[in-house]
């Protein structure tokens, strides 16, 4: 009777310390600024090797697949594509002309050329351990110059942002993330609004006024606004947008640019 | 040497949850082996030992996501001290009842993970997360559940044979 109580009091202790240990490292890890713990660099550094290994070998597997696919649909790719060349080098040729133009008007003009940002080429080796965040870890880290809140994109688009940085990894937080805000605009009409993450693989173009003329189909860039992302990064395109009667705002669905599903080279944009 | 072979499957439980595993999420969702093995250990290792591992295991899950560290060191830590203290009380072979716990040690993860950010933290959560994402994740983990567990136990059987040690329990 006495054991069993004493064992009682044991496991009550042991669980009120593992509650207490977790709500300091959840307060902890709140206040402090995004700079790893010791032991989290630890474990990304233990694991991040085998994640690579793990990484090449999936990629080598299904380039395997992917190759046989691509030889059964090149084809009628082939003639779909010699169609497109066709009508391509009209409008190539229309286009060199309006180049020319421009050329001309530019000289009329003194502009500053803008700076071309340098980019570095990363590699996704992980993906996030829960259910519950977007983010996904690239084999670049402080070593070679890449520190929290560089944006990073492919080349449909802009994926995401660094959060945390170790000496040879990063973690990127992606832009499906619900803790995850882009200020943007559509490329057409110019209205801005908060691209924001859903936890899903869409997001939501925010605080678009109800009398903003906008259509399905729509590309929405990065505005530069919140000096993470530069302006004219692409994000997606709109999907769907429902307007409510009594709303402020209306509810649109962009799909992002990115394949996030098929992450696999990745552009870091230095500052 | 105990200790270096449950070291090398947590390796290679986490490599395989953060690289190719992603290739078979349905809805976006995806087993958590992590949660499977502290599952495994809460109810397969001597005394209070499983909640040690559970703490390990979330732990290592919250250094290798992009959250907030400790949900996962919370949630672990107490789904092993539950089965942990059950144990004696569960019948554990068959499918049926491994299914069972799994799901309920996921509902129980997906519910923590929403009480901390939510009410504690005021973090943000997909809206969808309690009942279209968190019945996928118990019913997928629950799937995946036994296939893990027979792997498990078949390395706990080959381990308790070759390697006496005081962690593991007999049956």
């Amino acid at each position: 009777m006495l054991r069993k109580r004493i064992k009682g009091k044991r496991l009550i202790t042991l669980l009120s310390l593992l509650i207490l240990f977790s709500l300091v490292l959840m307060t902890l890890n709140i206040k402090r600024d995004q700079s790893p713990f010791f032991f989290e660099s630890l474990i990304v550094t233990i694991i991040s090797p085998v994640q690579v290994v793990f990484t090449q070998a999936v990629s080598s597997i299904s380039g395997v697949f992917e190759h046989y696919f691509f030889v059964v649909n090149s084809a009628r790719e082939n003639k779909e594509l010699r169609m497109q060349i066709d009508q391509l080098s009209q409008e190539k040729n229309e286009l060199t002309e309006r180049v020319k133009q421009q050329e001309r008007i530019a000289r009329l003009i003194p502009n500053e050329e803008p700076q071309a940002r340098q980019l570095t080429v990363a590699t996704v080796i992980g993906r996030d351990a829960t259910q519950w965040s977007k983010v996904v870890f690239i084999d670049k880290g402080t070593k070679q110059g890449v520190y929290e809140n560089l944006a990073v994109m492919t080349n449909a688009g802009v994926i995401g942002h660094i959060i945390q940085s170790t000496g040879t990894t990063s973690k990127v937080l992606l832009i499906t993330d619900s803790r995850s805000a882009v200020d943007s605009l559509f490329q057409g009409s110019r209205v801005t609004g908060v691209a924001v993450g859903t936890g899903t693989n869409a997001v939501k173009m925010k605080y678009v006024p109800m009398n903003a003329k906008v259509e399905v189909g729509d590309p929405i860039l990065s505005s530069g606004l919140g000096g993470i992302f530069p302006k004219g990064l692409r994000i997606g395109v709109v999907s769907q947008i429902i307007k409510m009667k009594q709303g402020l705002f209306q509810d649109i669905t962009v799909n992002p640019s990115a394949d996030f599903s098929r992450l696999e080279e990745v552009l870091v944009l230095m500052p | 040497m105990f200790v270096l072979i449950q070291f090398l499957i947590l390796v290679v439980l986490f490599s395989a949850q953060t690289t190719f595993l992603e290739n078979f999420s349905i809805a976006g969702v995806t087993p958590d082996l992590a949660l499977i093995f502290v599952v495994f250990c809460g109810i397969h290792f001597k005394g209070s030992r499983g909640i040690g591992m559970g703490f390990t295991v979330g732990l290592i899950q919250d250094c290798l996501s992009g959250g907030l560290l400790g949900v996962n060191t919370l949630s672990k830590s107490l789904i092993s001290f539950f089965f942990s203290t059950l144990k004696d009380k569960l019948m554990v072979e068959g499918l049926l009842p491994i299914f069972l716990f799994i799901i309920t040690a996921s509902l129980l993860d997906g519910i923590i993970f929403y009480v901390v950010l939510v009410t504690l933290f005021k973090g943000a959560v997909p809206g969808s997360f309690l009942f279209s994402s968190l019945p996928i994740y118990a019913i997928y983990n629950g799937c995946v559940g036994p296939i893990l567990f027979y792997f498990l136990d078949l390395n706990r059987k080959w381990v308790l044979h070759k390697i006496p040690n005081p962690y593991l329990r007999q049956s």
